[in-house]
């Protein structure tokens, strides 16, 4: 298997479960009635889709591996652009939402950075690199977003209602 | 990169939204549940996923396999009809630490050294959550949080993997719903192991228990082994601190099925009560 | 009493084989054409215990005790005082006791009887190997007017294993035994009575159900023990095993119940069978079976309660919990077998009737027929086996409580393609997918109780029999002497009628009506403390005002002299 196919099966699977776990906290934030940020999350997960048809579209032709979950580089927790499931609350902010979304992206830059300077094979350098340049364009778009949104009252997370029993 | 699965997570996924608090570990959970199944190589309609109730056991219906939400306590007998039934059939169970070792606790005794192969998942999130954050069965003694239990429960929690071991089962693992890929492996490799394989995934309730999102720094993946003697983990878990992540055991017990043959007719069974 | 029958009581502490004397007496009374039926009562020991073989023979097809014994053998008296209210006795009954035993003790004298004195112990010792519970027998087959003959064909089937001595030494034992009866007071004696040639079977109640439950189409069976249900599960475990089926034993009730709603969810028809205290952990998740539209039957082997109750007594006293113990609107089916050879037919048509309906079926069996044998003329085949509505393969958007005309939706058996679903105890909607909408719930709630109400049980639903202005309404074993009761009153020339409900849940209030026309007067028939079939009665029936209720709890049988005698008083 060359650098290249195992190097765009991780992009492919990095971008699919980003775009895959946005569109979650979208439904997630749905279901708690917490419609501006599943906005956010469902426009998030648009672009990361967008994204992942790009690198599909690099990777037409070429057989990439099948692995497991388990066999990426990131062997137990998700992907460098997967948002954890514990850093989202029903009552989170667009303000949150962005700054998750950032540090995603950011860490999404920094996989990609590193590949473009340790892969051994030169095109994933230069395919990396290129990925690279499009995380940070993600970066820069998010930090304008984020220039935009006011940090909440420090207590945004305060309910006036308790917790209620369902079973 | 063994078999090729022909379906993926999201195959494995249904069209019902979960109505489990955003930051529940439980997320993660069907997240590494989905990807599981895909990798297993089954087919959708030939896999069962059976629970309980609580707020893990809701798990099912956002799965997109044969499923049964049953009562309180009773996941695992459900899921051994289920299997004992139906052998061809690859049998999941899934819950609570309230429903697997509080209601069900006699039923999880008897699951392990029943050793019917199947698998369960107990979410564990030390609390139950359903119906406004009690003490659970392995809630620390001196948790106070719950109107029930103001001074604490004052009694010591279950060690899930510790009482397993004690009791029989097969193949012991423990994960953290922040490991989801890692959660994923212990499923897929508790299902593969023969007989009654039971996974506990640290689960984090960030409605009633928040400091819960500290797990991610006390979690660490275990470096030994799995062992495949008891002696072996009886040494391991008693040195066990609760966080350690993998295998834990993998037994060789053979798992227990009634064989089924066709040896008599109704008539013959009749004639016996002729006189 | 009955002039085609005659009863014999045989009793005596553990070891000294009072139960397998009556056991061979039945035997040997079938060998001869006779039929008959065995029941038993017994102390609490595990062994040692006192215990009474009941054993009543007849010229015709019998399903009730009688009215009292003809003959009470004691091998000896140990705490006989115990069940002695069970052993009524005539004044034409003869007593045959051990002079060596001592006397006759008062609870048995008071009944008045005469006392025939025989030596068995010391007679049996001057035969080799020979035993007393054989002189007993001989001697109560001389009384009765039994062929020696049979006596001694069923001893050599049973003792042939273990080799000629023992045979030859017990045989001698019986006949020295018959010998002796006639220097014997005279008792009431069998008439005489060819054998019709037709197949016999000797079964008890316990084992008709698990033959109804086998061929009903059950495949798979979880069971905990309790008494008097334990021998059901008895029965199918070897029997399952050689039929390919399963049976497993469970952890505990809560256990056996969910096993089978598992095993009935992936397709195979299932079944367990308890007591009361067994029954009572089991109503919440029948209460899932119902919401689940999972089909199931439990067999309820009633015996007194509450709590522990009286385990090896029988009672009817599990009705209200059958039909009324689970929370929430449960519809569901409640069937009870009224003899033990109905023990087949009733297990074997809930069978059917919970896979057709898609729900659960409660078996209201008791331990006067589960734990008695019975001999009976080889039942007939009956044309009610499993056969459950399924879905297709790939059915499109399938909906797994579809509304439908009979309210019956077909179910997905696991491995079908294109139809996962996930059965659920929340209510739900159409798709199996929680709901607490008042729409779903309302449907929902209507489609469980309407697919019941719209079903035709036919006249499975009661056995209807004669005709008067007179009607006993009963249900169980109770029907057993209700029938007697109602055959003798016809032979003296009084008209009733008597309707023993089977199908008790759900009610059939249009059959009902259909049944009590032209019935002035209701006796309602029952083995309760608190008429809770009576009360059963009243809430969902029609009935005339003048109605009256025989109503006691067990472990006291109910015997057809009580009926007769309340019909004539009732002007």
């Amino acid at each position: 298997m060359s650098e290249l196919a195992l190097f765009l099966a991780h992009a492919i699977a990095l971008e699919e479960e980003a775009a895959e776990r946005y569109a979650e906290l979208a439904d997630a934030m749905e279901v708690h009635n917490n419609k501006d940020v599943a906005d956010l999350f469902r426009k998030l997960s648009h672009y990361s889709s967008l994204h992942l048809a790009d690198v599909k579209k690099t990777a037409e032709g070429i057989e990439l591996p099948k692995l497991k979950p388990w066999e990426y580089e990131w062997a137990a927790t998700g992907g460098p652009e997967s948002t954890a499931a514990e850093d989202t609350h029903y009552l989170m902010t667009p303000y949150h939402c962005i700054h998750l979304a950032l540090k995603n992206e950011r860490q999404g830059h920094d996989y990609y950075a590193n590949a473009g300077k340790a892969s051994p094979d030169a095109e994933v350098r230069k395919l990396a690199l290129q990925f690279a340049e499009e995380e940070a364009e993600h970066v820069a778009t998010l930090e304008k977003w984020a220039a935009n949104v006011k940090e909440p009252a420090a207590d945004w997370a305060e309910d006036m209602d308790p917790p209620a029993e369902v079973e | 990169m063994t078999v090729q699965p022909n379906l993926t997570a999201q195959d494995f996924k249904s069209d019902i939204k979960p109505i489990w608090c955003p930051g529940c570990g439980d997320y993660a959970v069907l997240a590494a549940v989905t990807k599981a199944l895909a990798e297993t190589g089954r087919k959708r309609e030939d896999i069962a996923f059976i629970s309980g109730i609580g707020c893990s056991s809701r798990i099912p219906a956002y799965t997109n396999v044969y499923g049964f939400h049953g009562v309180h306590g009773r996941a695992l007998a459900i899921a051994a009809g289920v299997k004992l039934a139906r052998p061809d059939l690859t049998v999941v169970a899934a819950g609570g630490d309230g429903d697997g070792f509080s209601i069900g606790g006699n039923h999880f005794m008897h699951a392990c050294r029943r050793n019917v192969d199947m698998t369960y998942i107990i979410m564990d999130n030390e609390v139950y959550g359903m119906t406004k954050g009690q003490a659970s069965p392995t809630t620390a003694s001196d948790w106070c949080n719950s109107k029930l239990t103001p001074h604490g429960t004052g009694i010591s929690p279950v060690e899930p993997v510790r009482l397993a071991l004690a009791a029989g089962a097969n193949f012991i693992a423990r994960g953290f719903a922040g490991n989801p890929n890692e959660v994923a492996r212990l499923i897929v490799e508790g299902i593969n192991h023969p007989g009654f394989s039971f996974i506990q995934v640290l689960s984090p309730c960030v409605t009633y228990r928040p400091e819960q999102r500290e797990w991610k720094q006390a979690v660490h993946a275990s470096d030994a082994t799995p062992a495949q003697l008891i002696a072996e983990a009886m040494h391991q878990l008693a040195a066990d601190d609760g966080f350690t992540t993998g295998v834990l055991f993998a037994g060789n017990r053979q798992p227990f099925m009634p064989e089924r043959k066709i040896t008599a007719t109704f008539a013959d069974f009749e004639r016996k009560f002729e006189s | 009493m009955a002039a085609y029958s005659v009863s014999v009581a045989l009793t005596g502490s553990g070891g000294a084989g009072a139960m397998t004397a009556g056991q061979i007496l039945l035997d040997a009374a079938s060998k001869a054409g006779f039929f008959g039926l065995m029941t038993r009562s017994m102390g609490p020991q595990i062994r040692g215990g006192e215990a009474a073989a009941l054993v009543r023979i007849s010229t015709k097809p019998i399903s009730s005790l009688d009215d009292h014994y003809d003959v009470l053998v004691a091998f000896d008296w140990g705490n006989i005082n115990r069940f002695a209210a069970e052993l009524p006795l005539a004044a034409s009954s003869l007593v045959l006791t051990d002079p060596e035993q001592g006397e006759v003790p008062e609870a048995i004298s008071v009944f008045g009887a005469r006392v025939g004195e025989l030596p068995m112990k010391a007679i049996s010792g001057t035969i080799p190997g020979g035993r007393a519970n054989m002189v007993g027998l001989g001697a109560v087959a001389g009384l009765i007017g039994l062929p020696i003959d049979a006596v001694i064909a069923v001893l050599t089937a049973q003792l042939g294993r273990k080799g000629p001595e023992v045979l030859a030494a017990s045989t001698a034992a019986l006949k020295a035994g018959a010998d002796a009866a006639a220097a014997l007071p005279a008792v009431a004696k069998l008439p005489p009575h060819t054998h019709d040639g037709g197949i016999r079977w000797n079964i008890s109640g316990n084992e008709a159900a698990g033959l109804g439950a086998l061929k009903g189409g059950i495949k798979f069976v979880a069971a905990y023990p309790i008494t008097p249900g334990t021998e059901v599960l008895e029965w199918l475990a070897p029997a399952l095993e050689k039929t390919g089926g399963a049976l497993i034993q469970a952890e505990d009730e809560l256990a056996s119940i969910n096993m089978i709603i598992g095993g009935s969810f992936a397709g195979l028809p299932s079944l367990t069978a308890t007591s009361g205290p067994g029954l009572a952990l089991m109503t919440e998740s029948l209460g899932l079976a119902v919401a689940s539209e999972t089909p199931l039957v439990v067999v309820d082997v009633m015996r007194g309660g509450p709590s522990t109750g009286i385990p090896t007594k029988s009672e009817q006293s599990d009705l209200n919990i059958a039909c009324f113990g689970l929370h929430g609107d449960a519809p569901h089916l409640v069937i009870a077998p009224n003899s033990i050879a109905d023990c087949l037919f009733s297990t074997q048509y809930a069978v059917y009737l919970a896979e057709a309906l898609q729900c659960p079926a409660i078996v209201l069996s008791d331990q006067a027929m589960g734990q008695s044998r019975n001999i009976i003329a080889k039942p007939p085949e009956y044309p009610y086996v499993a056969k459950r509505v399924v879905a297709e393969a790939n059915v499109e958007n399938y909906k797994r409580y579809a509304m439908t005309n009979t309210g019956v939706s077909p179910m997905a058996v696991p491995g079908t393609p294109g139809c996962n679903y996930v059965a659920d105890g929340l209510e739900h909607n159409e798709r199996g997918i929680p709901s607490s909408q008042a729409s779903d719930h309302q449907s929902q709630l209507d489609k469980r109780a309407g697919k019941l109400d719209a079903f035709d049980y036919e006249d499975h639903w009661a056995d209807v029999e004669g005709e008067g202005e007179v009607a006993i309404i009963t249900w169980g074993s109770v029907t057993g002497p209700v029938r007697e009761a109602l055959e003798r009153a016809h032979a003296a020339g009084v008209k009733a009628k008597m309707i023993s409900l089977r199908v008790i849940m759900p009610v059939q209030p249009a059959k009902m009506a259909e049944a009590l026309k032209g019935v002035k007067k209701v006796l309602v028939v029952e083995q309760t403390h608190s008429q809770q079939f009576y009360k059963f009665l009243r809430g969902h029936y029609d009935l005339p005002a003048d109605l009256q209720v025989v109503s006691r709890p067990g472990p006291l049988p109910i015997r057809p002299a009580e009926i007769v005698s309340r019909l004539a008083a009732w002007k």
